[in-house]
C-alpha cells in the first residue's frame, strides 16, 4: 500500500544538524595552521586545514576555486591566488580583475548551474552563503571559513593560514600576518588613549549601534577603543534613536554607511543622516571626531586580508588626525 | 486619554527629560522636545489618525469591514512605487517620491475596485481575500524587482514602520496626510451615502462617482505619504475602525472623531511599548502594531464571523 509518506522528499535534516554542530566546531577551532598529508584516493595531493568546523582535508593547489565571500576572494587574491568565478556584486577597485569573471550566484545564493559548469575543485562558503553548503558539497569539496565575530582577528588569521596552505603561499601569508599584527599593536596603543567610541551604521536613514563582539567590534575588541556604552553583541546591531547616540556621548563616532557598501547612494549619506541637533550634542561631533569607516571593507569584504588591513588603518588614521 | 498618552510619549525616551526640567526652562530639555520628542509624537499622531480614517473610508466605500490599505494592495503598490523610484530616479526629493508612490497606490486601489465589481462576491470574506491576494501579487512584484537589484534590505526599511529616525525636518510630509484626514471628515456624510451603493446614492442626489474618486484619492495619498516617511503600519486602518464600530455602529460622521482618537492612541501606545520593552534600543513600530493588530484582527474575525458569514 502506498502511504503518502513515501511520496515526500527526505527532509533536509543535514542542514539542521550542521547548524547544531557549528558552535561546537567553533569552540574546537584553535589557531590556524595545517599539516600536509600524502595523497588522496584520486591521486592529487591534499592538505589538512583549519576551518570554522574544525580540521578538513582538501585538495592542495586546486585548479578551480569558487567562493561566495568577497573577503575570501580578497585573501586569495592578496596571497597571489585566483578564483574561477565570483558572486554578483560591485567589487572593490583592487579586485577589478574579477569584474568580468563568471557569475556564480549572489553573496547568499549559489547559481548551481553556473557552479556545476565551472566544475570547481574547491568551494568556500561563509556566514552569508552557509545555508547552501550541503547542496554545494554534492558538487565539489566545500569548506566553511565563516568568521567568528567575537574573535575577528583570530578568524582572519586562521583563514589566511588555511588558504595559504591550500595555495602553497605560506611565506607570503606569514609575512602579511606579521605586518597586520604590528599594525594592530600600534593602533591598539593609540586606541586605548583615544577615549570612548561608539560604532553606528546608517541604512536608509535609520541608525543601528554595534558593540564589542559584534561584526564591527574590532574597534573595541582588538583596537582598544573603550566602548561609550555596553551594547549586547548582535551581528545586525541594535536599532537606536538619535537620542541614544546623544546620550551615549562618545568621544569618537565610527560610522559605516551601509547604503554606500551596497551601492545604493541615492538616499541620504551617513553624514546627512547624522547631521542633526541631537548628534551635534556629542563630543565626537563637536570635536570633529567622526571617523567614516570604509563601507566596503567593513560591511562586505570584512574577513579578507587586505580589507582587514584597511579596517585597522581606518581606525588608526581616524584617531590619529 | 489620548492627550495623556501624547504626554507620556513626549517624556519616554533614551534621554532624561522631565516635565520639571522643562518648567525650569533647561535649554537642553526644550531642545530635545523640539527636535526629537515633539516631532516623533506629532508624527505618530498624524500617522495614526490619517491611516485609521483612510481605513474607515475604504471600508465604507467597499462596503466591507475587513479591508484597509494594508490588506487591499494599496500599501504594497505604494511600496512598489518607491522601489521603481529607487531604480529610475533615486535622486528625487521626498515629496516627489511620495507623489510617485501615491500614483501607484491610486492605480492599485482603482484596480482593486474594478476587480471587485467584476467578481461574483458570494461572501463578504471574499473581499479581503481578493485584496490580500492582489496585495500579495503586487508585493511579490516589488520583492522581485528589489531582489534583482539588491534593494531587498532597503525594501525592508519601508515595509516595517520605524519612527526611531523621526526628527524635526523628517516628518513634515505627514501633515499632508493629516490634512487629508480633515478633508475626509468634512465630506464624511457623502461617504456614508456613497456607501449605500450607486443607485441609492444617485437617488439621494449624491454624485457617486465623484465621492468614490475623492475617497480613493484620500486613501491612496494617505497610504503613500505614511509609507514614504515612516513605513508600513499593518492592520491599523482595519483594527481601529472596527473597534469603534463595535461601540458606535456604522455612522461615519459620528465615528470619524473616535476613529481618529483611537487611531492616535493605539499608535502612541505601541510606539511607547517599542521604546520601553528593550530600552535603550528600539523595536520598530511596524512590528509592535503588527503583533498587537493581528491579534485584535483575529478576535474581530472570530467575533464577527457569526454575523458576517
Amino acid at each position: 500500500m502506498e502511504s503518502p509518506m513515501h511520496l515526500r522528499r527526505p527532509r533536509p535534516t543535514s542542514v539542521a544538524l550542521a547548524t547544531l554542530a557549528l558552535p561546537a566546531a567553533l569552540a574546537l577551532t584553535a589557531c590556524g595552521g595545517s599539516e600536509e598529508t600524502a595523497t588522496d584516493a584520486g591521486g592529487g595531493a591534499t592538505v589538512t586545514i583549519e576551518t570554522a568546523r574544525g580540521p578538513v582535508e582538501v585538495p592542495q593547489d586546486p585548479e578551480r576555486v569558487l567562493t561566495f565571500d568577497i573577503g575570501v576572494l580578497d585573501t586569495i587574491d592578496t596571497l597571489g591566488g585566483e578564483v574561477a568565478g565570483v558572486p554578483e556584486f560591485a567589487l572593490p577597485d583592487y579586485l577589478s580583475a574579477y569584474d568580468d569573471a563568471p557569475i556564480i550566484g549572489s553573496l547568499f545564493e549559489p547559481d548551481f548551474e553556473a557552479v556545476a559548469e565551472i566544475d570547481p575543485d574547491l568551494i568556500i562558503v561563509t556566514g552569508r552563503s552557509l545555508e547552501a553548503m550541503p547542496d554545494l558539497e554534492e558538487l565539489a569539496p566545500t569548506i566553511d571559513l565563516s568568521v567568528d565575530e567575537s574573535d575577528y582577528l583570530g578568524s582572519v588569521e586562521r583563514n589566511v593560514r588555511s588558504l595559504a596552505a591550500v595555495l602553497g603561499e605560506e611565506d607570503a601569508a606569514e609575512q602579511a600576518l606579521a605586518d597586520l599584527e604590528a599594525e594592530v599593536e600600534e593602533t591598539r596603543a593609540a586606541g586605548a588613549e583615544a577615549g570612548t567610541g561608539l560604532i553606528v551604521m546608517t541604512s536608509a536613514g535609520e541608525v543601528s549601534a554595534y558593540g564589542a563582539g559584534s561584526r564591527f567590534g574590532l574597534v573595541h575588541d582588538a583596537l582598544g577603543v573603550e566602548p561609550a556604552v555596553d551594547i549586547d553583541s548582535a551581528t545586525h546591531g541594535e536599532p537606536v534613536s538619535f537620542e541614544f547616540v546623544a546620550e551615549a556621548d562618545p568621544d569618537w563616532l565610527f560610522v559605516v554607511d551601509r547604503d554606500v557598501a551596497i551601492g545604493e547612494t541615492s538616499g541620504e549619506s551617513a553624514e546627512q543622516v547624522l547631521d542633526n541637533a541631537l548628534v551635534a550634542r556629542t563630543t565626537a561631533w563637536s570635536q570633529d571626531q567622526v571617523v567614516q569607516l570604509d563601507p566596503l571593507a567593513w560591511y562586505i569584504v570584512s574577513g579578507g586580508l587586505t580589507a582587514t588591513r584597511t579596517m585597522v588603518s581606518d581606525v588608526a588614521d581616524g584617531i590619529a588626525s | 486619554m489620548v492627550a495623556a498618552l501624547a504626554l507620556v510619549s513626549l517624556f519616554v525616551g533614551v534621554s532624561d527629560v522631565s516635565p520639571a526640567a522643562l518648567l525650569r526652562g533647561e535649554p537642553g530639555a526644550w531642545e530635545l522636545v523640539a527636535v526629537s520628542r515633539g516631532p516623533r509624537t506629532t508624527a505618530l499622531v498624524l500617522a495614526g489618525v490619517s491611516l485609521s480614517i483612510a481605513g474607515l473610508i475604504m471600508q465604507v466605500l467597499v462596503r466591507n469591514r475587513f479591508v484597509d490599505p494594508s490588506t487591499a494592495g494599496t500599501v504594497d503598490s505604494a511600496t512598489l512605487g518607491l522601489v521603481v523610484v529607487m531604480l529610475f530616479a533615486p535622486g528625487l526629493p521626498l515629496i516627489a517620491k511620495a507623489g510617485v508612490a501615491s500614483l501607484f497606490a491610486l492605480a492599485s486601489t482603482a484596480v482593486f475596485l474594478l476587480l471587485l465589481s467584476r467578481m461574483p462576491l458570494r461572501s463578504p470574506v471574499m473581499v479581503p481575500l481578493v485584496g490580500l491576494m492582489f496585495g500579495g501579487v503586487v508585493g511579490a512584484a516589488a520583492s522581485f524587482v528589489a531582489y534583482r537589484h539588491d534593494l531587498v534590505q532597503s525594501l525592508l526599511a519601508w515595509t516595517t514602520a520605524d519612527f526611531s529616525g523621526i526628527l524635526r525636518g523628517r516628518y513634515e510630509l505627514l501633515w499632508v496626510a493629516g490634512g487629508l484626514a480633515v478633508v475626509a471628515w468634512v465630506v464624511a456624510d457623502r461617504f456614508t451615502i456613497a456607501g449605500l451603493g450607486a443607485e441609492v446614492a444617485t437617488g439621494l442626489g449624491v454624485d457617486h462617482r465623484r465621492v468614490l474618486m475623492t475617497g480613493l484619492v484620500v486613501v491612496a495619498l494617505v497610504s503613500a505619504v505614511v509609507v514614504t516617511t515612516a513605513g508600513v503600519i499593518p492592520f491599523l486602518g482595519l483594527v481601529v475602525p472596527n473597534v469603534v464600530r463595535l461601540f458606535l455602529g456604522d455612522h461615519v460622521r459620528r465615528s470619524i472623531p473616535w476613529v481618529a482618537l483611537v487611531g492616535a492612541g493605539f499608535v502612541l501606545v505601541c510606539d511607547v511599548l517599542g521604546r520601553t520593552l528593550r530600552h535603550p534600543y528600539e523595536i520598530p513600530l511596524g512590528v509592535v502594531v503588527g503583533v498587537v493588530g493581528s491579534v485584535v484582527f483575529l478576535v474581530l474575525l472570530l467575533k464577527g464571523s457569526s454575523r458576517v458569514g
